[in-house]
């Protein structure tokens, strides 16, 4: 029996500390998007036989067109692709059956689709998948920028509306880092990294995981703590541990997200990092913000009009925080902590 | 003068010659003229809408110094063939005008006339006429990305303004 716990404890200490060794950027950005495409593969598999499904368009202009799509592999995308030129260039989210989709994401049954664009008359979902894209190309931005020495941790993207002027990302950087405070010129270097990936014109791939392979997907973090708080976040909003959390792989980069985000990176053609605010010190060290402002092509803004909302978009912005995360969090940061054991135990 | 070949050509030469004389040219002008004021828009050709323009404006003008004077309603007079639009002039279009310095017509160009000559034409009109009108500005959207960050900005300044004043 003593035996037993010993062996147990020893376990979970020698748990902690693998996972605490430091594995390189590259090497954790490369496990993630290896357990990302194995799970990609694994949900192409469930549909061995290609089936037909009927997607009716509720497109202006073209109410009613039946199209027959394979189950399982078309995506709005390819819809759109049956279609003309300009719904590829121009679509930016879609509808399916009312529901926000992301255009790169399989449809699996027969249904109804309308295709949103930046100048629709009710553009509001397409607006808020844009900021959460932004933000989540901002994260990728800061992880790539600093030296392999240091480290960095998104903390999370969080939902802004698009009136506040700018979309954040929280992060975390290096100790190493605490009084760095960043100038003009590496801000202007972080934009440029954005433009670069916006130029690459990378798509967004989505993929709707269970809570186990997400934690697994992040499981190779630096920190365990940071990885609960930020899936946790995450499942708070729908408060049940049993929905699908929505991964998007950019690139090699994989993050989670609140939302469909739009299509792909090339959507974006004005794109500044304008601040990194200090928030102070958190649970995990200085917690900092990055805040970006961007438009897209079809809405490019005239250079007065764009400095007048880039100054607006240096100020900080005012997250809403619930309760309601925090105390979570807290309460689920201990069960979680054990159920890594298993996926280490073969280490040793 | 002498009679030379660059007396034929009108290059840089403003003043339009319309009818059959300078004469004829002003009574031209001065029909259009009270056509426009009796019903506050016309059709006409391009080349006599941009004419009229002129003197539609200099005739506010002079409207604005009021019935009791002299050269104005001497002016009114000689424009305005039909005399029972010289009491609109004076009291309907000069108080409509008051607040505003100039730009009292709005001249819109259509497509050119049906008939044989295809003359191109305008509508020419004086601003604040009852009738709805001739081309709305196309705004976008409200709820666009761009016009939704704008609106946050302008939001911003305005409270910051009153909290300037405070």
């Amino acid at each position: 029996m003593a035996c037993r716990t010993i062996c147990q404890l020893l376990q979970r200490r020698l748990a902690s500390s693998a996972t605490s060794v430091r594995l390189s950027a590259a090497e954790v950005r490369g496990r993630r998007s290896a357990v990302f495409s194995r799970e990609q593969a694994r949900q192409r598999s469930l549909y061995p036989r290609t089936e037909k499904i009927e997607v009716t368009l509720q497109i202006p202009g073209l109410q009613g067109t039946l199209l027959v799509m394979n189950k399982g592999l078309s995506t709005p995308h390819s819809c759109a692709r049956h279609l003309t030129e300009w719904y590829v260039t121009s679509s930016a989210l879609a509808l399916v059956d009312g529901k926000p989709w992301s255009l790169h994401q399989p449809l699996t049954q027969s249904c109804s689709l309308s295709l949103l664009t930046f100048k629709d008359t009710d553009p509001l979902l397409v607006n808020q998948a844009y900021w959460r894209s932004c933000a989540a190309l901002l994260g990728q931005v800061l992880l790539d920028a600093f030296k392999e020495d240091f480290s960095v941790e998104l903390l999370r993207l969080p939902e802004v509306l698009v009136t506040s002027g700018a979309f954040c990302c929280d992060v975390v950087l290096d100790p190493q880092l605490d009084a760095w405070n960043p100038s003009e010129e590496s801000l202007r270097s972080l934009t440029r990294g954005a433009q670069q990936l916006i130029h690459r014109d990378l798509p967004w791939e989505p993929l709707e995981v269970a809570p186990p392979v997400a934690l697994e997907v992040f499981s190779h973090s630096s920190d365990t703590h940071l990885r609960c708080v930020f899936i946790h976040v995450y499942g708070t909003h729908t408060h049940s541990c049993l929905t699908l959390y929505l991964s998007l792989r950019c690139g090699d980069h994989v993050l989670l997200s609140g939302g469909p985000l739009v299509a792909r990176t090339g959507l974006c053609s004005q794109y500044e990092v304008t601040a990194i605010h200090p928030l102070g010190e958190g649970k995990w060290g200085l917690h900092r913000r990055a805040q970006g402002l961007s438009l897209p092509l079809q809405q490019q803004a005239h250079h007065t009009v764009w400095r007048k909302l880039r100054s607006r978009a240096e100020k900080l912005v005012e997250v809403p925080t619930g309760s309601t995360n925090e105390a979570i969090s807290d309460t689920l940061t201990l069960p979680s902590a054990p159920e890594q054991t298993p996926p280490h135990t073969p280490q040793q | 003068m002498r009679l030379t070949i660059q007396m034929l050509i009108s290059h840089g030469r403003v003043a339009r010659k319309m009818g059959l004389g300078p004469e004829s040219r002003i009574n031209m002008l001065r029909n259009i003229l009270t056509g426009l004021v009796r019903h506050e828009r016309i059709e006409t050709t391009r080349g006599r809408a941009d004419e009229v323009r002129f003197y539609a404006e200099k005739l506010i003008d002079y409207a604005k110094k009021g019935d009791t004077d002299e050269k104005a309603m001497k002016m009114a007079n000689f424009w305005l063939t039909e005399k029972d639009l010289i009491p609109k002039l004076f009291k309907v279009l000069a108080p409509r005008f008051e607040t505003q310095p100039k730009a009292y017509t709005r001249m819109a160009r259509i497509p050119n006339r049906e008939n044989l000559d295809k003359a191109a034409m305008a509508v020419l009109e004086y601003k604040g006429n009852p009738f709805p009108p001739l081309q709305t500005a196309k705004r976008d959207n409200e709820l666009t990305l761009i016009n939704q960050l704008l609106k946050g900005y302008r939001e911003q300044r305005a409270q910051q303004a009153r909290q300037d004043v405070l």
